[in-house]
């Protein structure tokens, strides 16, 4: 079952997020000719880089996220290769190289909580919706931003906080596996958590991603 | 029309009555009517007659009693069909129909002056020999290793030969001997002085059950008389000829006698053929210095898992026995089944009182890729694989054997290697089910001298090879352990060109996983890993260890670590060239797994506590995180429900 949904899942994420790309563009200056494509991609690709203007704790951030990026990247091609393509638990040189990106992945993963988690806090002015609520049941002078929701960037930071919530059963229920705390039973309860969870996690991970570039190429082209 | 309707009557009360009068219904001490008492066997024996047929009572005071007969005696007065009891497992190995379920202990031919070790079996066995291939015909074959089968089968098959059918006449026929497991007086003399096995080794075969039993005894030897010897019209001159005496004082006014036969065969009876001795190579090995199985310590009888009904098809209790064997209780007799609870309407773990093990700790992916026996039986794993010896290999229990370490035949032990395709056949269909998981296995490398044919090497015929190679070996001599004398590659080659006139086709030998021959030049050449010299491997289910001995028990690194014997341990492979005697193989090699894969997967359980601190830390670091933010958030909402900014 967890092959079917898992599959069924990832293209689900990726039809939504091609069908998103297609009617909501990041700007109304999109094209789709094949030089604009282009364009896009090696913009996509410049992301990737550090700036100039970026300090010294600005390029670590960076980096951190770059190599969680990386470390993602490689955890879920190891991870879902072989269950989903050979339908076989994951071994061989698979299981040991996972096993070699996750400590540095849940190393990134702290270091990202603590230093995005600022960034990432809601406010009152993310979402008009809830200023028009608080203004309705409370006394409080909240101020209506004009501007509308930026749907995107909240979904960003909420994206960002099911990826850092998820990450915690996803480091545990494997560590807690090490342990001779669990039986078999608990065992194949701890790996299903895993399971289900890193597929959760990658999902959410994947929106993140596109939203975090969406908002890059949106910032790129209101400049 | 009357004369039709009792016609009729009759064919119909004869068609009805038919299969009983076939045999088919079962005889009353085969079919059990509840009570668990023991039945009592005061019984008369009978003897069977020229004719094979039923003979005469034994009567002890008789000039020359005969030896009772299993088969006339258990079903003298109708109440265990021999028939169905020889059909068992124990019995049946020359049956062509039966399915041969997973590989076993072959019997091993072995004679160092030739540099023979070879595996044999009636059963298709893949990397057995038929005896018959190296030339041993069923009456030699019984001969020979006799000693330690319960009779039946191929003790039984008349031989086509017509001197041997001289033989056949005078030493009898090997029947089962009920005796040898359902005999529960300790007078039970199987390998005793006068025993069963010494009768086997005098030819002795009709006389053999009946010297086996504590109130007779069998002087003789039918191996002294000539063909035209008769057993039944015995010379009283003839001094060596095989005779019986009964104690006479164990027979009624009747001549009946009072048995102490047992339905649950007792382990005592078990261990004179299945008994194991794994030599250790730091301390001196013997008998009481190593535990008994845990089950056995822990109440159990053999008899309590390996079980059979009249029909004595045994359980041999490996999980997939269930799709060949017709015993009922093959299903749930295996570890798991036993062990491991299950989700069917009626619940079957726990029988005995078996504890369910919660293996804390160990990943699931274990229970995948390895046998239950893989942790928990035989000895523990040691740098280097040891000797072992059987009961059956090694003549164990019976008189005159050598007890040195060395002694041929050599056995491998424990060699943790994947299981050999069980091809079962499932519902009427043939079935090929891979094993797959590791267990562990003793092994014997096969020494033979063959012909090299287009699917594989052929054995030569013992006769061949004594007549050639003793020819060219006029030197050799055995050691006093009985080990390998002394053969060196040059030797062989002298024995390879001796052989090649004497055979048609290429002659080769096969030794310690090689197979040598000679070239167009009459140089020796090697082939390692040739199939044809592959180790003959068989799974190892005792003895079981306690859980507190199991691997893993205590940490992964008692197998998961470089230099751990599961994966990384020495297995000697024995040859008689003295040449080649040091080399080994790691174990990792018999497990169809990459050796650097087994070492780096090993090499970094160095860094698991590392990585576990690691991953401890970090999800510290985020809960601390998620905490912070959760708080904050909730004194957001503190703050809106206070309707404060």
């Amino acid at each position: 079952m967890f092959r079917t949904v898992t599959i069924f899942v990832f293209i689900a994420t990726f039809v939504c997020i091609g069908i998103c790309c297609l009617l909501s563009p990041c700007s109304k200056e999109c094209r789709w000719g094949p030089v604009s494509v282009l364009r896009r991609l090696i913009h996509v690709f410049t992301l990737l880089l550090l700036q100039q203007k970026l300090s010294p704790i600005g390029v670590l951030k960076k980096l951190i996220y770059l190599l969680a990026m990386l470390c993602f990247i490689v955890l879920a091609i190891t991870g879902f290769y072989q269950r989903l393509i050979l339908d076989e638990p994951i071994s061989g040189y698979l299981i040991m190289i996972h096993a070699t990106f996750a400590p540095i992945f849940a190393i990134c993963l702290a270091a990202l909580a603590v230093m995005w988690a600022s960034r990432n806090r809601f406010k009152k002015s993310d979402c008009p919706l809830v200023q028009r609520i608080l203004r309705s049941v409370t006394r409080l002078r909240v101020p209506i931003e004009a501007s509308g929701c930026n749907i995107t960037f909240v979904a960003q930071k909420i994206t960002f906080w099911i990826i850092i919530f998820l990450a915690l059963p996803l480091i545990l229920s494997i560590i807690m596996s090490m342990f001779t705390l669990f039986g078999t039973t608990g065992q194949e309860f701890l790996l299903a958590t895993h399971r289900w969870t890193a597929l959760a996690f990658a999902v959410a991970a994947i929106v993140h991603i596109y939203l975090t570039i969406r908002t890059q190429m949106k910032q790129y082209y209101s400049n | 029309m009357k004369s039709k309707i009792i016609a009729a009557l009759v064919l119909s009360q004869l068609l009805f009555t038919y299969p009983v009068l076939a045999g088919d219904a079962k005889l009353p001490g085969d079919e059990s009517d509840g009570s668990r008492a023991i039945p009592i066997h005061l019984i008369p024996l009978y003897a069977e007659n020229e004719a094979g047929e039923k003979g005469e009572q034994i009567n002890p005071d008789a000039e020359f009693p005969m030896p009772f007969s299993t088969r006339w005696s258990c079903s003298s007065i109708d109440c265990h069909s021999y028939e169905t009891v020889s059909k068992g497992w124990h019995f049946n190995s020359v049956e062509p129909n039966v399915p041969a379920g997973r590989i076993g202990q072959p019997w091993i031919y072995f004679d160092p002056k030739l540099g023979l070790q070879v595996p044999l079996s009636y059963r298709p066995w893949p990397g057995t020999f038929r005896p018959e291939e190296i030339g041993l015909s069923a009456f030699q074959f019984t001969r020979i290793f006799g000693r330690h089968m319960p009779g039946g089968g191929l003790g039984e098959v008349d031989s086509n030969d017509f001197d041997e059918i001289a033989r056949q006449y005078v030493s009898g026929k090997l029947e089962v001997n009920c005796f040898a497991c359902h005999n529960a007086h300790y007078g039970q003399d199987m390998g005793g002085l006068g025993g069963y096995a010494v009768q086997l080794s005098r030819e002795n075969f009709r006389w053999a059950a009946t010297a086996s039993c504590e109130f007779a005894s069998v002087t003789g030897s039918a191996a002294k008389m000539l063909e035209t010897y008769d057993p039944f019209m015995p010379d009283p001159d003839e001094k060596d000829a095989p005779r019986v005496t009964y104690q006479k004082e164990r027979f009624n006014e009747n001549n009946e006698v009072l048995l102490q036969i047992v339905r649950e065969v007792p382990n005592e009876r078990c261990y004179y053929c299945h008994s194991n001795l794994y030599y250790s190579h730091s301390e001196e090995t013997e008998k009481w210095t190593s535990d008994e199985d845990i089950h056995l310590k822990a109440g159990l009888k053999c008899v309590d898992c390996h079980r059979n009904g009249v029909e004595h098809n045994i359980v041999r209790g490996y999980a997939e026995e269930a799709c060949i064997s017709r015993n009922p209780l093959a299903a749930t007799s295996s570890c798991e089944e036993c062990h491991l609870p299950d989700n069917e309407d009626n619940p079957k773990a726990g029988r005995f009182g078996a504890p369910i093990p919660t293996h804390p700790g160990i990943p699931p992916i274990h229970f995948e890729k390895l046998t239950c026996t893989a942790c928990h039986s035989g000895p523990w794993p040691a740098d280097r694989t040891v000797l072992t010896k059987t009961s059956r290999a090694h003549r164990l229990g019976t008189p005159n054997v050598n007890k040195a370490e060395e002694m041929l035949p050599h056995i491998i032990s424990p060699v943790f290697a994947k299981e050999g395709d069980i091809v079962a056949e499932c519902s009427g269909r043939l079935a090929a089910s891979d094993g797959g998981k590791i267990a562990p296995h003793k092994v014997i490398w096969p020494a033979y001298w063959g012909k090299l044919e287009d699917n594989g090497v052929k054995p030569i015929e013992l006769a061949i090879v004594e007549k050639v190679i003793s020819g060219v070996f006029t030197d050799i001599e055995t050691p006093a352990t009985g080990d390998w004398p002394v053969i060196t590659k040059e030797m062989i080659a002298t024995a390879l060109k001796a052989l090649a006139k004497a055979v048609d086709g290429k002659a080769v030998y096969v030794a310690g996983g090689r197979l040598y021959s000679l070239d167009d030049s009459n140089q020796l050449v090697e082939q390692a890993d040739h199939p044809a010299a592959a180790p003959y491997m068989w799974p190892i289910a005792h003895d079981v260890r306690p859980a507190a001995q199991s691997l893993g028990v205590r940490y992964c690194e008692d197998c998961h670590s470089p230099d751990a014997p599961f994966f990384f341990g020495s297995v000697t492979i024995d040859t008689p060239i003295v040449s080649e005697r040091e080399f080994t193989k790691k174990m990792v090699e018999f497990q169809d797994i990459s050796p650097f894969y087994a070492w780096a997967f090993a090499f970094s359980f160095v860094f698991r506590p590392w990585l576990k601190v690691i991953a401890l830390a970090c999800a510290v670091v985020i809960a601390a995180v998620l905490l912070l933010y959760a708080l904050r958030l909730l004194g957001c909402v503190a703050k809106v429900f206070a309707e404060r900014e």
